[in-house]
């Protein structure tokens, strides 16, 4: 996934330096992904960094998840390792019966690592392939996102409906309000769904889906 | 290339805060049950916004191969594929499909 971001950033233009530059400032891994394509398809400085705080917004209930949990801690201590919260080391340390400040920051801290070597890892090797691998490296960005997806849909009717409207909303929005459209799609999808996805597919498929995503990473890295 | 250094930092910026408000404010933060609901949508949301129609977009000439990258993830994910294999296995395909075009254009 680290490496799949690289190769979106590199062609939006940005320079190897400000690829991992970003892995390590932002930290935001479908964040940073859509940030990527954004600078890609062309939108406004404005509008990505706003679509960037939507996004990354559910970063405040995971760490608020984590601190009301965290024991052994001080508020120095935790604003050092408020920056490392992500899906996996989140979904972990919530299920784990340990509760330190120090193993939170043992367990966050390889994904963070791990999610920047993607990106040097990414860069260096891309700067050596052909250019027809390249131009398909272009799919592998919704490749993710749809194998991301399918097993929610997969289990949650609900789930499903919400992601279908938000989609034509987003592909009827665009011929009105351009660019804009993804961000006011998200919010308004989500709005809908708020109404309409059942409470208990929501928790199951949530928390599945991030151990889910926890183990797949993992494998990945060996 | 400024900007983009700029952005980077903006970016930073708004996606550091939301991290911060709690590692200060442990306890004083308290979310109702729609709200907290809503902000667990968000990411399927996005998602879907991302995909359609960008999707695509994949190649600006020709619009199906997006489309038939997708409904080749969408199978393997379906059957349960890992998520590394079916990133692989779809850039794969794609490489091979645009060969195959080649041929024939």
């Amino acid at each position: 996934m680290g490496i799949g971001y690289a190769a979106i950033a590199i062609k939006g233009g940005l320079n190897p330096f400000e690829t991992v530059g970003m892995s390590i400032l932002v930290y935001a891994g479908a964040g940073q992904i859509i940030a990527a394509s954004m600078i890609v398809n062309g939108a406004t400085i404005i509008n990505i960094v706003l679509t960037s705080f939507v996004v990354n917004f559910r970063y405040f209930i995971m760490n608020t998840v984590v601190f009301n949990k965290v024991t052994e801690s001080n508020t120095k201590l935790n604003i050092l390792s408020a920056h490392f919260v992500v899906d996996e080391c989140f979904a972990l340390f919530s299920l784990m019966d340990e509760s330190s400040i120090w193993t939170y920051l043992g367990v966050s801290i390889i994904p963070y690592l791990s999610w920047v070597l993607g990106a040097i890892i990414g860069v260096s090797v891309l700067n050596m392939l052909p250019v027809i691998v390249t131009n398909s490296f272009n799919i592998s960005l919704y490749a993710l996102f749809i194998a991301i997806l399918i097993p929610n849909l997969k289990r949650s009717k609900t789930i499903t409906l919400m992601v279908i409207i938000t989609g034509i909303l987003n592909y009827l929005l665009q011929f009105v309000i351009g660019n804009w459209s993804l961000i006011v799609a998200t919010l308004i999808g989500a709005i809908i769904g708020t109404y309409i996805v059942d409470d208990k597919e929501l928790d199951l498929e949530v928390e599945k889906e991030i151990i889910n995503q926890g183990t797949v990473k993992e494998e990945n890295h060996e | 290339m400024n900007n983009i250094i700029l952005l980077i930092v903006l970016i930073a910026i708004v996606t550091f805060i939301p991290r911060l408000i709690p590692a200060i404010f442990v306890n004083k933060l308290d979310f109702g049950v729609k709200a907290k609901k809503f902000l667990n949508l968000l990411p399927f949301t996005a998602l879907a916004a991302l995909i359609c129609p960008g999707v695509l977009t994949v190649d600006t000439k020709i619009w199906y191969v997006g489309l038939v990258g997708a409904v080749l993830a969408g199978v393997l994910s379906w059957k349960k594929v890992p998520l590394g294999a079916i990133v692989i296995i779809t850039v794969t395909a794609l490489i091979i499909f645009y060969t195959i075009i080649g041929f024939l254009l």
